[in-house]
């Protein structure tokens, strides 16, 4: 059986990185904005997954790490959810070049 | 008897009186400035004792201390260990600037009579103030002297900008950012000195510097002393880096500019002498002519711009930048009698800037005024005021039989003998100072009064202690010399072998 | 002798008792000081009689150390010192007793002998010095003494400006003085006079730097003794109350300044330029002064400008080598213008002015100070058989032997006017009819007279220690046992010049007379020859003005030219570095958007940038 080879792995999630960072700093929907960072963990999960297999010394940490990325990422969409949720009640309003609080 | 605690005591003892401080209510005036007076008696008496221990023919050095404090080693096992040891000692000089602190705190937490408010956030500040002082003229240590340079700082720009007249905060901001930036140079310079020798014990940097072979090349000790003259010439101040001390010697309360500019534009001075000549002799001598006619500028511009002066305090402001000058020019000169002088300066300003600013201070609680214009004909409604006051005028234009005198003629003398004409251009010095000082006293004191003086009371009661005490003081240097001189031919010696001279 | 140090130490302890005690004792403070100046001159005259038959009596301590060298204090009684002693206790003295008359119901009066106290033990400790810096630290103290003594008047304006004046000019000269002396020191290693003059006479000192330094000295010398340039103070000084400018400004002080050269001898004497310069100044000032004090209206002014010309006379004598002649005119000078100056001040007590338009025919009313005065006059003048008369004709040798015949000659047209314009004085307040508002005129009291009477006597007879004719005692001992001075002793001069000085003097009086006694001669006479003259002259040839419009003007315009660059530079430079520090904040605060996509943005190309460097550069920047 011909395997994969690593390369393919690593253009994927370099493609899903892509389109994370774009959808990232363009769109102007928060939950875009959200889904687009979650697209960015995953392609980083994908190198994880893939160096752990074909890495210079394969070794299943790669993997355990992946799965903590996952956790983390999930609890991380559930606080960023909330917080949207919480500032739409206030601001009445989910696009993003309107949140600039920041400023001053 | 065992001495070596007696310098860590005398450091700290004023810590004493802000724990007492801390314990007492905020309201009770009265006890809280006399807790305040009190706490500064110990460093006194233990500074006047240390000199009687000279006095009695004993040996400074049995103060010394040395703690091992901090040290670590580089990343190679091999390597020496970096060391900063807690060190405190006293030489003569030392000892001499340790005993004018005391005096002065003392006399200044006398004259802290007249803050208005929060007395005791006050005094604490004033007492930390105080521990700082004494510290950096007592550290042997590059390190040591460094924290305790910064503990004078932070409580010297909250008693400016809290206590101070109206532009107080000003003030206070550009008393710490012009010194925030000399502390960085100097901070700059200690740490190059302490990577490149791997201690910084000053004596044993003294010892390393003088040897050809240390790993530290000529140009780098130019540079580093470049450096240093503008960490301390802020402090001291050197044209043109002056221009805060005039707002802080306008604006501070009056305990305040009486240190200030008694003994904190002193650690310039000193850092000058201790630092500058004592660990780079042969590059100050390759800068000394600058330094000559930095101290001619700083001699001739702050006599000039104090003729014209409305105000005394700013004509006392000025005054201080000419007298720095002279201090100048003694260590430019770089022979016994220069740097006697400029030693001598150092001492005699500090008591004579003192006197003057707190005479003025009182000056300012009776009248609410201290411009020359409204206290005219001043010495009929307060004669003994007035009489202090010229007095005081006189010990500062160096009239013979006071300590400006000394410290002037020696200064001159040593200049007049490496470079008469820049020295015959300072001496026109000498003359304005006579000029701007009978202007502004005569103008304050003589004349027709352009005001009732009625209501205005002279100097009383406890007002006469800092008065009297400081012009004894001033009389006693002038008649007798030796007082300073003995304590200090020791440390000459020590200074003057790196000169060759 | 090995006592003398007490002289002085009697006039401080007065000034210390009254300064404490003063405002207690009131009045009774004058017992203190004139007892104790009494204690003094009793001490003077013993070391004066001592002087006669034993020798100098030096003694010394360490003062200070600067490194090798040690400066000593101490004292010293040589001839001169030892004269002067005597002539300042003396007058301090007197001084001390008459102002118990003069001073009566002043406020301040106890103030005023604290300060007299003060001046005197300066003065004292400035003639024992037995060296330069203690010479120069004495001679500050006086200049103090002096100038609180002007000031004593201190809510006058006139009294503020002279006072502030007079430190101010004379610290200009102590300047010169205080290079010369610094120079002076590296040459010799020394402050000790004994020290100087051997490292003079072994020709240690180059002769460039001996003339340099001795004019420099000099200098300080033309700001003290109130020679031309620096002479402008000393008619102010007459603000202060008069029996303090019969005290230091006719008497004592100002006459510091011929002391300084007459002790510094050796030195000047070894430079012809130098002796050369203190003729000139001395001979010029004497004439100028001379002729400035023919127009003057105020009795005291009119004395002040006859000091100027009469120290003028002494420096003349001393730069033509006269050593002696020097000395002894101080030493007559000090008789009869502290004579005059009492018996001014005993006119002004009367009259209550002191301009002498004001005056007249008061011959008859003052029945004691009339006669003094006259006397003093006289003697002035050079009326053969008077003090003046001996020390005016040495001195006039002096410059003829010293070979300047031009000095000569000026020196004798201003013995000329000094007759003239001292009888002028004299005619216009005590002959004619009283002018002015003239009531309850009265002699001063007995402890007013008894010091005028003991001037009078000495003014007549002070002149006998030296004179051509019964012997040169005075001469011949000053300059005993000392080689350096003994070329520059007594002058033998001829007998022609003494009969020009007197005949002269006598034309002045006689003109003098013709103009105001007998009224013959019309008063315009000379202001109508010559309405400039007499314009330049009243306002003393516009020195004062011109120093106002250079001097101050200059200083003032430096100032505020520093006061620009303090300003305007110095600040404006730091105002450039906090105001960029301050833009760039700025422009940084305004990159920040609040877009968080734009942050996102901006993160992600750095990385980008500084991956693409690792990439090329392998992570080292080379």
């Amino acid at each position: 059986m011909s395997s994969v080879p690593a390369s393919a792995f690593l253009a994927l999630a370099l493609i899903l990185f892509c389109i994370g960072l774009y959808g990232a700093l363009t769109k102007r929907n928060t939950v875009i904005v959200l889904i687009s960072i979650e697209l960015m963990l995953n392609a980083v999960n994908i190198n994880l997954v893939t160096f752990s297999k074909y890495g210079m010394a394969p070794s299943i940490t790669g993997q355990i790490f992946a799965l903590f990325a996952i956790s983390v990422a999930a609890a991380e969409a559930a606080v960023g959810l909330a917080i949207l949720i919480a500032l739409y009640r206030t601001k009445k309003t989910v696009n993003i070049d309107e949140m600039d609080t920041m400023k001053n | 008897m065992n001495l070596h605690a007696i310098l860590s005591i005398l450091v700290f003892s004023p810590l004493l009186g802000i724990a007492v401080l801390a314990l007492m209510p905020k309201d009770q005036e009265k006890s809280i400035k006399l807790v305040g007076f009190l706490a500064t008696l110990p460093a006194l008496l233990i500074s006047l004792a240390a000199y009687a221990h000279y006095l009695a023919g004993k040996h400074l050095s049995d103060f010394s201390v040395s703690v091992e404090w901090i040290h670590f080693r580089g990343m190679n096992v091999e390597a020496p260990y970096f060391a900063v040891n807690y060190e405190l000692a006293l030489s003569g000089f030392q000892l001499l600037l340790v005993v004018l602190t005391a005096v002065v705190a003392t006399l200044a937490s006398i004259a802290a009579r007249y803050v208005k408010k929060e007395w005791k956030g006050f005094f604490m500040l004033f007492l930390l103030l105080e521990v700082g002082m004494l510290g950096v003229f007592t550290a042997e240590n590059l390190i040591l002297f460094f924290i305790f340079f910064e503990v004078t700082l932070i409580p010297t720009f909250f008693l400016i900008g809290k206590w101070g007249y109206f532009e107080r905060e000003k003030a206070a901001y550009s008393f710490l950012i012009y010194n925030g930036l000399g502390s960085a140079v100097l901070l700059i310079v200690i740490m190059i000195l302490f990577a490149k020798t791997g201690t910084t014990n000053i004596n044993i940097l003294k010892d390393i510097l003088a040897d050809p072979s240390a790993p530290v090349s000529g140009d780098l000790k130019l540079g580093l002393l470049i450096a240093l003259l503008v960490a301390f010439g802020v402090k001291l101040p050197i044209f043109p880096l002056h221009s805060w001390m005039l707002r802080v010697h306008v604006q501070a309360p009056v305990p305040t500019v009486m240190i200030h500019s008694g003994i904190l534009l002193k650690i310039g001075a000193y850092g000058l002498i201790r630092f500058g000549m004592g660990l780079f002799p042969e590059q100050f001598d390759t800068l000394s002519t600058l330094i000559a006619v930095l101290g001619v500028i700083n001699l001739l511009y702050g006599a000039f711009l104090a003729f014209i002066q409305t105000d005394f305090k700013m004509v006392l402001a000025y005054s201080s930048i000419s007298h720095m000058g002279i201090v100048l020019i003694g260590l430019a000169a770089m022979n016994e009698a220069g740097v006697q002088g400029a030693i001598f300066q150092v001492i005699s300003h500090g008591l004579i800037s003192a006197l003057l600013f707190f005479i003025v201070g009182v000056l300012y609680e009776r009248t609410d005024t201290s411009l020359i214009g409204n206290l005219g004909g001043m010495a009929k409604g307060m004669p003994v005021a007035a009489g202090f006051l010229l007095a005081g005028a006189m010990a500062s234009l160096g009239l013979p039989g006071m300590s400006g005198f000394v410290s002037e003629f020696m200064a001159f003398l040593g200049l007049f003998k490496e470079m008469p004409w820049l020295a015959a251009v300072g001496t026109i010095g000498i003359i304005m100072t006579a000029a701007y000082l009978l202007r502004a006293v005569l103008g304050m004191t003589f004349g027709k009064s352009h005001r009732e003086f009625t209501g205005v009371v002279d100097l009383k009661g406890v007002e006469f202690v800092p008065v009297v005490v400081l012009m004894l003081l001033i009389v006693l240097i002038g008649v007798y010399p030796s007082v300073l001189s003995s304590p200090l031919q020791a440390t000459l010696e020590t200074i003057m072998p790196g000169l060759g001279g | 002798m090995e006592n003398a140090w007490l002289i002085p130490l009697f006039p401080l302890i007065s000034f210390l008792i009254l300064l404490l005690f003063g405002k207690r004792l009131k009045e009774a403070s004058a017992y203190v000081g004139i007892l104790l100046t009494l204690a003094s001159l009793i001490y003077s005259i013993l070391v004066l009689f001592e002087r006669f038959s034993e020798p100098t009596y030096v003694t010394k301590f360490d003062w200070l150390t600067i490194g090798d060298f040690h400066l000593t204090a101490g004292f010293e009684v040589n001839q001169l010192n030892a004269l002067m002693l005597f002539i300042v206790s003396l007058v301090s003295f007197l001084v001390h007793t008459y102002s118990k008359g003069y001073m009566h119901g002043d406020e301040r009066f106890h103030v005023f002998y604290a300060y007299l106290g003060l001046f005197t033990f300066a003065m004292l400790g400035l003639v024992i010095s037995p060296n330069l810096l203690q010479t120069y630290i004495f001679w500050e103290l006086v200049g103090v003494g002096s100038f609180l003594l002007i000031g004593f008047y201190f809510y006058k304006e006139e009294a503020k400006a002279a006072a502030k004046k007079a430190f101010i000019m004379t610290r200009i000269g102590d300047v010169g003085l205080f290079i010369g002396m610094a120079l002076l020191f590296w040459q010799t290693k020394s402050f000790e006079y004994s020290d100087i003059f051997a490292a003079v006479d072994a020709g240690q000192v180059s002769g460039t730097m001996i003339t340099l330094t001795a004019i420099l000295i000099f200098i300080g010398a033309v700001g003290k003794s109130g020679q031309f340039p620096l002479h402008t103070w000393l008619p102010d000084a007459m603000e202060g109350p008069t029996p303090v400018s019969a005290l230091i400004h006719a008497a004592t002080m100002v006459a510091a300044g011929v002391y300084l050269v007459a002790s510094l001898f050796p030195l000047f004497s070894a430079s012809h330029t130098a002796l050369m310069t203190v003729a000139v100044i001395g001979g010029f000032t004497a004439i100028f002064a001379a002729s400035i004090g023919l127009v003057q209206t105020d009795i005291k002014r009119v004395l002040a400008y006859s000091t100027v010309s009469q120290l003028g006379y002494m420096m003349l004598a001393l730069g033509s080598a006269g050593y002696v002649a020097g000395v002894f005119h101080l030493m007559t000078h000090a008789f009869f213008k502290a004579l005059l100056f009492l018996a001014a001040g005993s006119v002004i007590h009367a009259v209550h002015t002191q301009d002498i338009e004001e005056m007249g025919g008061l011959w008859k009313k003052l029945k004691l100070t009339g006669p003094l005065f006259l006397i003093g006059t006289l003697a002035i003048s050079g009326v053969p058989l008077l003090s003046g008369f001996f020390s005016k004709d040495e001195i006039l040798a002096a410059a003829w032997e010293g070979g300047h015949p031009v000095l000569f000659v000026l020196a004798l047209v201003a013995a000329f006017f000094t007759a003239f314009y001292m009888f002028r004085l004299f005619f216009m307040v005590f002959t004619g009819e009283a002018r002015g508002n003239q009531k309850h005129v009265h002699e001063s009291p007995s402890v007013m007279t008894f010091p005028m009477i003991i001037l009078g006597v000495l003014a007549v007879v002070a002149g006998y220690v030296n004179t051509p004719w019964f012997g040169t005692f005075l001469g011949d001992w000053l300059v005993d046992g000392n080689e350096a001075l003994a070329a520059h002793g007594h002058h033998e001069g001829p007998v022609w010049i003494m009969i020009l000085a007197t005949v002269v003097s006598l034309l002045g009086i006689y003109l003098a007379w013709l103009i105001y006694g007998k009224r013959s001669v019309s008063r315009n006479w000379l202001s109508g020859s010559g309405d400039m003259l007499h314009t330049v002259l009243l306002n003393k040839y516009y020195v004062d003005e011109f120093y106002q419009l250079t001097i101050v003007a200059i200083t003032k315009g430096i100032s505020y030219f520093l006061r620009f660059i303090d300003t305007f530079l110095v600040e404006g430079i730091v105002k450039g570095i906090t105001g960029f520090v301050q833009g760039l904040g700025a422009t940084g605060s305004k990159m920040q958007s609040g877009q968080v996509q734009t942050y996102g943005a901006v993160a992600f190309i750095g990385l980008a940038l500084l991956a693409v460097i690792y990439a090329l550069t392998g992570g080292y920047l080379r």
